[in-house]
Parts: C-alpha cells; sequence; structure tokens
C-alpha cells in the first residue's frame, strides 16, 4: 500500500469518528430523531475492508454502518443530511441512520435487522455471477448475527455456489448487552467458516492494516471465482449497543482498556513511525476531517424537510 | 309502629302499576281507607285507599314510576314517629322497563343503506314504509312503490305516549292480529221485529222507571242467547286445548278517550233484558267516568262492538284474546230486500261481521252460529225460548 | 384457442419470459431436475440449464434473500417456495427487506422480483402444506399480492409480475394446477390490479379468489337453473387492488357475499367488506355484506374434515341463495 493510500486511510478513520461524535452532539441538543448506533472504536474494521474494495464492489452494510458508508466514498452532506432526516438525504429522509444506502456508490444499504444483509449477499453475489461482472460484495455484519438462521443459509448458499461474497464479521464482543463470551461455545467466529467450506481468518479488528490485508485475500479468492470467505474483525465498540445503552453489562476499567487500544491512534502512530506522516500533517488531517463533517452538518441543517406531499413515494415502483 | 304501603295487585295477570298521583303529601295525615294514591294498571285507573291511618312517609314511588306489584311504596308512621334508614334503604327496585323503553327503539326504523338513500332521494319518510326485508327491514323496493311524502319539512306531530289502556289496546290488538289467523263472516239482519220488540220493552221500562234498552242491550242478550247454543264460540284455546267455557260473559267495546276498553256483562244468558240494560248502562257511565273496577272488566268469554251509533254500516273487529271471536255490528239502515214471497221491500237492515279464530271456529261452525243469531234477532219471541 | 392447464400456462409464462429476458431465471427448491414440487418448472432446467433454474438447499430464507439481492442488482428472478406456508421461514427477507427496501432508499432502488407459491387445501396435506397466508403479504406495502383462478389469468398475470419493478408474491393454487382452460401461445400480459367479473348477474355479487371462484362460478351456474343471475369478480390482484368493478358491481346488485379459503378472521373478505362498506357502494347495499371463508382453525388431515373447513359449492349456493332471496 503506497503511503498517499494508507493518509487516506486515517483520514476516513478520523472523517468516521468526527462524523460520530458530531452525531453524538446533535443528539445531545435534540436535534435527532429516534436513536443510532456508533462505531466508535471501531474504524479500522469499516475502513481496513473497504479498502480492500475497488470503487465498483458493492457493500452491504449494518446497523452500524456510518463508518461503512463513509469508507464506502458516501457524499458527507447528503449522509448528514439523511442522518437528519432531511429531503437531500440519500434516501430523501426515508430512512435515516439505520437505513443510509447510496446503490449508485455500491452501498447497497444500512439495515435494521441483525443478519438482514447475510441472504441478500447471496442474491448479490449471485447476480454478479450471472451478469459475469468482474466485482465483489463485501457483506459486514456483526457477531451477534452469527447466530442467527440467516447466518447458515446465507454462507451455504455462497459456499455452494462459490459466489463472490466477502463476509465480514465485525466482533466488538457484544450483541448488544451479551457478551460473546455467553453466547458462543468456540473461541473464533471465523472457525465456522470451515463448517461450510470456506476459508475463515479472524484478525485485529483495530488494526487497519491487518484487516486490509486479509480482506484484500477474501476479495482475490472472490473475484477469481473462488468462492466466499469469511473474515472475523475482532473489534470493540466503546459506546453502548444504542443510544439507550446505560452499559451495566461491562466494567469501566473493560471500557477504558480498549480505549487505549484505539485504531486511530494506533494507525497515526505508525504513519508517524514510518515517516510517511508528521505530527503536524496527522493534526491538519484530523483537523479536516472534523471541518468536512461540521461543513456537512451545517449543510444538512439548512436542508429542507421532505415535502408532506411525496410521504408515500418509493413504496411501489 | 309503621305501616307499610305496598302497591297492590288488582288482577290476575298484572305484574306492575303506574303511580299516576299521590292524594297526600309526606308528612300529612291520612285516615284508613281514605284515597291516599291512584294508580294506573293496563286496564284501569284505581284509588287506592290508605291501608292505616297515620302520616305519610317514605314515598319511593313517584307519579308515572312503574311499579311491581306488591312492592312497598311508602309508609305511614304513628303520630310522633320517625322514619327509619332502613324505609329509604329498601327502594323499589325500579322494575325492568317493558314496552315503554322499547318504545324508542321502534322509533328508529330498520332500512338497508339503499332504501335509506332512496328514500333520502324521493323524499319518502322511512317511517312511513313497511318494510318487507327480514325483520321488518326496508328494503329498496319497498322505497319505491311508497307513496312520496307530500310536503317537508313536516309539521311537528304533537306527542302522546302511548301509555295505561292505549298502551294495552296497541299491545293486545297487534298480538292478536299478529298471532290469531282471523276469519270473518259477515251477514244481515232484517231488524224490523228487533226494533218492533225493542219499542215495546221499552215503552214498558219507561211505564215502570227502568232503564232504557239500547240496540247493544238487546243484542247482548240475542248473542248470549246464540252462544248457549254455540258453545264454541264461547270457547278459549289453551295450547292444544280447546275450553268451551261454562259461563256467557259478554264484553262491550266502549270506546273512551283514553282508548279502547271492554266492561263485561257477567251471565248475560241468565238475566233478563231489563237486568242486561241496567248492567249496560251502567258500566257504559262507569267506564266514561273512569270509575271501572278490576271486577268489571275481567272474565269475558265474547265481545260485542257496536259502531251503530257512530253510523258504521259495516266493520271487521279483531279478536280480543283469549277468547275466540267478537262480533262487529253496525248500523240499522233502510235496504232493499227481496220477502221470502220474491218482492223487493224496503226494510231496516243490519249488518253484522263475526271475526273468529279459524284454529277453534271454522267456516261451518260461524255459519251457523251467525244464522241463530239472525234467526233470533228476525224474530225476537224466540229469546222467550 | 387451444387448452392447456393452469399449471401448463405458468410454465409457458416463465419459458417465454426467459427467453425473452436474460435477467429472468428461477430458484427455489426442488425447481430443477425435479421439476418443482408440483412441477410447475419440469422441463425448464434441460432447456435453461442449472445456471437460471438453480436448485437451492432446503433454505427459504435463502431464497428470498437470494432474489431479493438479485432484483436489487439487475436481475429479475423468479423464486419458488414449495409451500405457501414456508412463506413463514421467509417472511423476514420479504418483509423486512424486500418490501422496505425500495422506500427506505428514498426510491433509489427497485426489486423486480416474483416469489411463487401454491397456497390451498384439498389435497390432503394437513395443517402445515395447505395454508392461504395471502392476507399476511397484503398487509405490507411495498409487496404486490396476485392470486390468479384461471389457466389464460396465471400465464398473463404471472408475465405481467414478472415484467413488474415490484417485488410480487404469486399465490398459486395446488387444486387448480390441473384445470384446463384456453391459454394463446403468444406471450400476452394481464395488467396487474386489473379485476374481472368472471360473469355477469344482476341479483347479487360475489367476490371470490383463487380456486374459490371456480366455485363460486359452478355455484353460480347452478343458482342460473333456480332464476338467480350471480355476478361473480374476480380481484386477481389482491394488492394493490382495483377495487372500482367490485364497487360498481355491488351498485348494481345490492348483494355481496365474498368468498374465500383463508380463514375468516383477520382474512382478506374483512378487507374487502370494509372497502365496499367505505364506498359509494354502501348506499346501494339491499343486505348485509356477507362472507363466507374457511374456518379459524388449522386444516385438518381427515378427508371429510377438509373438505369442511373451507367453502365448497354447496356453501357458497346455499348463502348465495339465502343472500339473493332477501332473507339476510
Amino acid at each position: 500500500m503506497n503511503i498517499e493510500k494508507k493518509i487516506e486511510l486515517l483520514r476516513q478513520m478520523y472523517t468516521i469518528r468526527a462524523f460520530e461524535e458530531q452525531a453524538e452532539q446533535l443528539y445531545a441538543l435534540g436535534k435527532i430523531h429516534g436513536t443510532m448506533h456508533l462505531s466508535i472504536g471501531m474504524e479500522g474494521s469499516a475502513v481496513g475492508a473497504i479498502a480492500a474494495l475497488r470503487p465498483d464492489d458493492l457493500i452491504l452494510s449494518t446497523h452500524r454502518g456510518h463508518g461503512h458508508c463513509i469508507a464506502k466514498g458516501a457524499d458527507l452532506q447528503r449522509m448528514a443530511a439523511e442522518f437528519m432526516g432531511k429531503a437531500t438525504g440519500y434516501c430523501r429522509g426515508r430512512g435515516g441512520s439505520m437505513h443510509i444506502a447510496d446503490p449508485e456508490g455500491g452501498n447497497l444499504g444500512a439495515n435494521g435487522v441483525v443478519g438482514g444483509g447475510i441472504p441478500i449477499a447471496v442474491g448479490v453475489g449471485l447476480s454478479i455471477k450471472m451478469q459475469k461482472r468482474d466485482q465483489v460484495i463485501l457483506c459486514f455484519f456483526g457477531d451477534g448475527a452469527a447466530n442467527l438462521g440467516p447466518f447458515h443459509e446465507g454462507l451455504n448458499m455462497a459456499a455452494i455456489w462459490k459466489l463472490p461474497v466477502i463476509y465480514v464479521c465485525e466482533n466488538n464482543q457484544y450483541a448488544m448487552s451479551c457478551s460473546t463470551r455467553r453466547a458462543f461455545a468456540i473461541p473464533r467466529i471465523s472457525d465456522r467458516a470451515a463448517a461450510y467450506g470456506m476459508p475463515g481468518v479472524t484478525v485485529d479488528g483495530n488494526d487497519v492494516l491487518a484487516v486490509y490485508e486479509a480482506v484484500s485475500a477474501a476479495v482475490k479468492r472472490a473475484r477469481t471465482g473462488e468462492g466466499p470467505s469469511l473474515v472475523e474483525n475482532f473489534t470493540y465498540r466503546w459506546r453502548g449497543h444504542s443510544k439507550s445503552d446505560a452499559n451495566v453489562y461491562r466494567t469501566r476499567e473493560e471500557i477504558e482498556s480498549w480505549k487505549k487500544k484505539c485504531p486511530i491512534q494506533r494507525f497515526r502512530a505508525l504513519l508517524i513511525k514510518e515517516g510517511a506522516l508528521t505530527e503536524e500533517r496527522a493534526k491538519q488531517i484530523e483537523q479536516q476531517s472534523y471541518t468536512a463533517i461540521e461543513s456537512a452538518v451545517t449543510f444538512a441543517e439548512a436542508s429542507p424537510e421532505p415535502n408532506l406531499e411525496s410521504i408515500e413515494e418509493g413504496v411501489y415502483a | 309502629m309503621a305501616i307499610p304501603v305496598i302497591m297492590p295487585k288488582l288482577e290476575m295477570a298484572q305484574e306492575t302499576a303506574t303511580i299516576v298521583e299521590w292524594l297526600r303529601q309526606e308528612g300529612e295525615a291520612v285516615e284508613k281507607g281514605e284515597p291516599l294514591l291512584v294508580v294506573e294498571t293496563d286496564k284501569i285507573t284505581v284509588d287506592i285507599e290508605a291501608p292505616a291511618s297515620g302520616i305519610l312517609a317514605g314515598v319511593r314511588a313517584e307519579p308515572a314510576d312503574i311499579v311491581p306489584v306488591t312492592e312497598i311504596i311508602a309508609y305511614l308512621l304513628e303520630p310522633g314517629e320517625a322514619a327509619t334508614p332502613e324505609m329509604a334503604a329498601t327502594a323499589v327496585p325500579l322494575p325492568p322497563p317493558p314496552a315503554v323503553q322499547t318504545a324508542p327503539a321502534l322509533a328508529k326504523t330498520r332500512a338497508t343503506p339503499a332504501a335509506r338513500r332512496l328514500a333520502r332521494e324521493r323524499d319518502v319518510e322511512l317511517r312511513t314504509v313497511t318494510g318487507s326485508g327480514p325483520r321488518g327491514r326496508v328494503q329498496a323496493a319497498d322505497v319505491q312503490t311508497s307513496p312520496i311524502t307530500p310536503e317537508r319539512p313536516a309539521p311537528a306531530a304533537e306527542v302522546i305516549p302511548l301509555q295505561g289502556i292505549r298502551r294495552t289496546s296497541a299491545e293486545r290488538l297487534a298480538a292478536s292480529y299478529q298471532g290469531v289467523p282471523h276469519v270473518y263472516f259477515t251477514m244481515r239482519v232484517d231488524m224490523g221485529e228487533f226494533e218492533k220488540a225493542r219499542a215495546s220493552l221499552n215503552a214498558s221500562a219507561q211505564r215502570a222507571a227502568a232503564p232504557h234498552v239500547s240496540v247493544t242491550a238487546l243484542l247482548v242478550k240475542a248473542v248470549a242467547w246464540a252462544l248457549q247454543r254455540h258453545p264454541w264460540l264461547n270457547s278459549t284455546l289453551r295450547g292444544t286445548e280447546i275450553h268451551l267455557l261454562p259461563e256467557i260473559n259478554v264484553g262491550v267495546a266502549v270506546a273512551l278517550e283514553e282508548g279502547l276498553i271492554v266492561p263485561v256483562v257477567q251471565h248475560a244468558d241468565l238475566k233478563s233484558v231489563s237486568e242486561i240494560a241496567r248492567r249496560v248502562n251502567e258500566l257504559v257511565a262507569r267506564a266514561r267516568e273512569g270509575r271501572l273496577a278490576p271486577a268489571d272488566v275481567a272474565g269475558g268469554t265474547f265481545t260485542l262492538s257496536n259502531l251503530g251509533p257512530f253510523g258504521i254500516e259495516q266493520f271487521t273487529a279483531i279478536i280480543n284474546p283469549p277468547q275466540v271471536a267478537i262480533l262487529a255490528v253496525g248500523a240499522t239502515r233502510p235496504a232493499a230486500l227481496v220477502s221470502p214471497e220474491g218482492q223487493i221491500v224496503i226494510r231496516p237492515v243490519l249488518r253484522m261481521t263475526l271475526a273468529a279464530d279459524h284454529r277453534v271456529v271454522d267456516g261451518a261452525l260461524a255459519a251457523h252460529f251467525l244464522a241463530e243469531l239472525r234467526e233470533v234477532l228476525e224474530n225476537p219471541t224466540l229469546l222467550l225460548w | 384457442m387451444r387448452e392447456i392447464t393452469y399449471s401448463e400456462a405458468l410454465r409457458e409464462a416463465l419459458r417465454q419470459e426467459m427467453q425473452r429476458d436474460e435477467r429472468v431465471f428461477i430458484i427455489g427448491e426442488d425447481v430443477g431436475i425435479y421439476g418443482g414440487a408440483f412441477g410447475v418448472t419440469r422441463g425448464l432446467f434441460k432447456e435453461f440449464g442449472e445456471e437460471r433454474v438453480i436448485d437451492t438447499p432446503i433454505s427459504e430464507l435463502g431464497i428470498a434473500g437470494a432474489i431479493t439481492g438479485a432484483a436489487l442488482t439487475g436481475m429479475r428472478p423468479v423464486g419458488e417456495i414449495m409451500f405457501m406456508d414456508f412463506m413463514t421461514l421467509a417472511s423476514e427477507q420479504l418483509v423486512n427487506q424486500a418490501a422496505k427496501i425500495r422506500f427506505m432508499f428514498g426510491g433509489n432502488a427497485t426489486l423486480p422480483f416474483v416469489m411463487r407459491t401454491p397456497a390451498g387445501s384439498g389435497t390432503g396435506a394437513a395443517a402445515q402444506h395447505s395454508q392461504s397466508l395471502e392476507n399476511w403479504f397484503v398487509h405490507i406495502p411495498g409487496l404486490k399480492v396476485v392470486m390468479p383462478s384461471t389457466p389464460y389469468d396465471a400465464k398473463g398475470l404471472l408475465i405481467a409480475s414478472i415484467r413488474d419493478d415490484n417485488p410480487v408474491i404469486f399465490i398459486e393454487h395446488k387444486l387448480l394446477y390441473k384445470i384446463k382452460g384456453p391459454v394463446p401461445e403468444e406471450p400476452y400480459t394481464i395488467p396487474l390490479s386489473t379485476s374481472e367479473v368472471k360473469r355477469s348477474g344482476q341479483d347479487l355479487t360475489v367476490v371470490a379468489t383463487s380456486v374459490m371462484v371456480k366455485r363460486s362460478l359452478e355455484a353460480a351456474a347452478q343458482l342460473a337453473a333456480e332464476g338467480i343471475e350471480v355476478e361473480v369478480v374476480d380481484p386477481r390482484t389482491l394488492k394493490p387492488l382495483d377495487a372500482e368493478p367490485i364497487i360498481r358491481s355491488v351498485m348494481k346488485t345490492g348483494r355481496v357475499l365474498i368468498v374465500h379459503e383463508a380463514c375468516k378472521t383477520g382474512g382478506y373478505g374483512g378487507e374487502l367488506a370494509a372497502l365496499i362498506a367505505e364506498s359509494e357502494a354502501f348506499d346501494y347495499l339491499e343486505a348485509p355484506i356477507v362472507r363466507l371463508a374457511g374456518r379459524d382453525m388449522p386444516i385438518p388431515y381427515n378427508r371429510t374434515l377438509e373438505y369442511h373447513a373451507v367453502p365448497q359449492v354447496e356453501n357458497i349456493v346455499a348463502k348465495a341463495r339465502e343472500l339473493a332471496q332477501g332473507r339476510i
């Protein structure tokens, strides 16, 4: 990976962090309707995985999908506007935080149902294969989704048909409050890949380059017609499951210990150590990210509400 | 010691009575036997006497209240005695109000949406339309064939509550007309001899200062005479049994302002014409004054309705259950008859129509009865038989 | 016109659409070599190959996800769920995903797929293989629900469903597969959301769906001999419904009997009844709106019990007669 790309990954991680911190603030100010699921602390997973894709490749995201969306190259203004339910948003205010989608940009949507994207990935993979297109579909899901029936059906079907799918499990160790220690009898979720006849690998999800490497190998396999893979990014979410989470199921010490493993600080330090980046340049990137988000939010706030007369538009084609 | 005043049971089949008015206020003294209040039953309005002397207290039924018989409606206290809480506590349970409460439901017409639309379009008052659908529901076709209501808006009608005698008559007549298969028979009678006999009787009556013999009175006698010979007409249907009744009690329909009432001439077959005349006159007068006693209207076995005095020549009447027949009599009018000699003669003619319960009385039976009755009316001396 | 079966009509529609449009493919359990549990896709595997007639593992949710994902990315898949009862297994993808994706994306997506599935009782398959669950899907905005009752409608509606840009739940009936009727050889479409008057009459309107259309037409023929002229209206597309022919018919006859096989409570008949009551037809009603539907019970195995669990011709005759004669 060249230096420019590495710097771009750092910028993406900062942008995600900035977006989500800003989102929290907007929520605190009462400007956000509903809830949101923040991926603060998990930026390395989203950015590292998507860095392995080409711009024309596709992703299926999750309810914790702001990072996926930004890493896939979303327009920050349209994204912020959707987040605020505005007419200028990606989904014209119909989707919100949990359903941001940008089909043109290759983002086939965040999903409010845990595991909801896993069977869809089968269809997308099938479609790519039938149309003999040179694309892959990367499907994100969390540790919780790996215990759902669709995981079984989806991974099996993708495997038997050798579909160009990369299943990326973002294991942040908690399905809402239920820890993976209580929900799995196996040490690694990637161990399940063997059951479907596909490679499975677990990587440090807070190491953006490790994620990139692992997903790149899976992408190569998918693109060459060898079929799907399962990559498990072992990571941690700093915030609660959603805005209503009081974090009673884990200790402050645990959270603090993971904050010390911040994927952004780690990558920044690496780049500075490698000489790819100066401290000043790093600060500048960080600052630019926050500025970009502020300007996106300004755009969103100034944007109009959806027209009430259009309320039912989009139900049927 | 407080004496309870109860709603008296005045008739066999009576379950409730309506308070008309209290003749004493609460706290007023009343002597035993003095009228204390007026109540109205289905048939009559009567004064209820105080059951004891005392001070009226604890009145718990207001005028217009419908009270089950035997319920306590007030107390009579001894001077100085105080009303107890129990008196107030044992409030009269307001009866499940019968027809009065169903009346509003009747006011709402059952009709299909289509019928309602047509009625709107054609300016037809739905409640004036007879419904042919299930449960009397008005269908569109019923509205189509009904006359258009002439003017709108209809002038406000004067509302007269259907109650007392009128309500009882209405319910009984409707029940009879719907439940009893009526069959009608009309016969003409040459009243020449009857009129002669009545004139002669009245001449005697005048001399003896006895009551005037009306057409009705003499008809009652003749009807009783014919009933003696045709006991099936003097019967009642109980389930699957026809009971031939031991007495001949002829009811006489009397139209009052409050409705129709039928006082009864008991044992009409055993009474002389003079006795019947006295009784009929007395009953009619009492009925008009609202002073009929329960016994005056009880026990009829056959009914006579004479609308002759109103100029009606012929009509049909509705049977008064549990009786099985009613005779509707019109006015006597000069009419052309063919005499037994084949001559056209002008005679005083009366038309009488028997309405009978066809379950008990068939055509031949009715014909025989009417023929017998005509025979006695045309030859009144047969009454001496 | 030549006569073919409902099943053959469906197959012909699939074949002609697959010939016309490379994006159309079939996916489901046993649809390939086996030819489908009821034989609808027989021969297509040979003709189009395993890449376009795809056998799946027993993974109903997977099938639903597959057609959702494929439709979202440019294909026009036709899925098959072997029995409508198993639509429950597929319903997460159909209800939460496919039905809502276009709307959630602000209109920036289309999902042109058809999910075919046979419903209905009468085959002795008992409680878990005989249900008529159309109203579950009728209740979901974003889905279209089609229920053909004749071979002609089956072909025309299936072609129209494949060409429609929305997810279409296409509900067939097991007892209709072998029914023969005239069907043109060339491809044709019957536009979705067009109700059809299948028989004209002025005494009573019967609105029936699927196999109940056939039974209602038989009942109407019997009643005609008694002088009662029944108008039979078939919605064909339950959602979005073309209500106008139904309302017009009820305005003409003033009496309406709604017949469907699904359980009465919460069934489509309730929707139709409410729709009629809310419409202009209300003012033309000459009797209560009457529903004749499946009993509120699972379909029993025993032949006699099964027969009596859902409306039959004689039940329709009796109820229609009562209604037409003004006894209701």
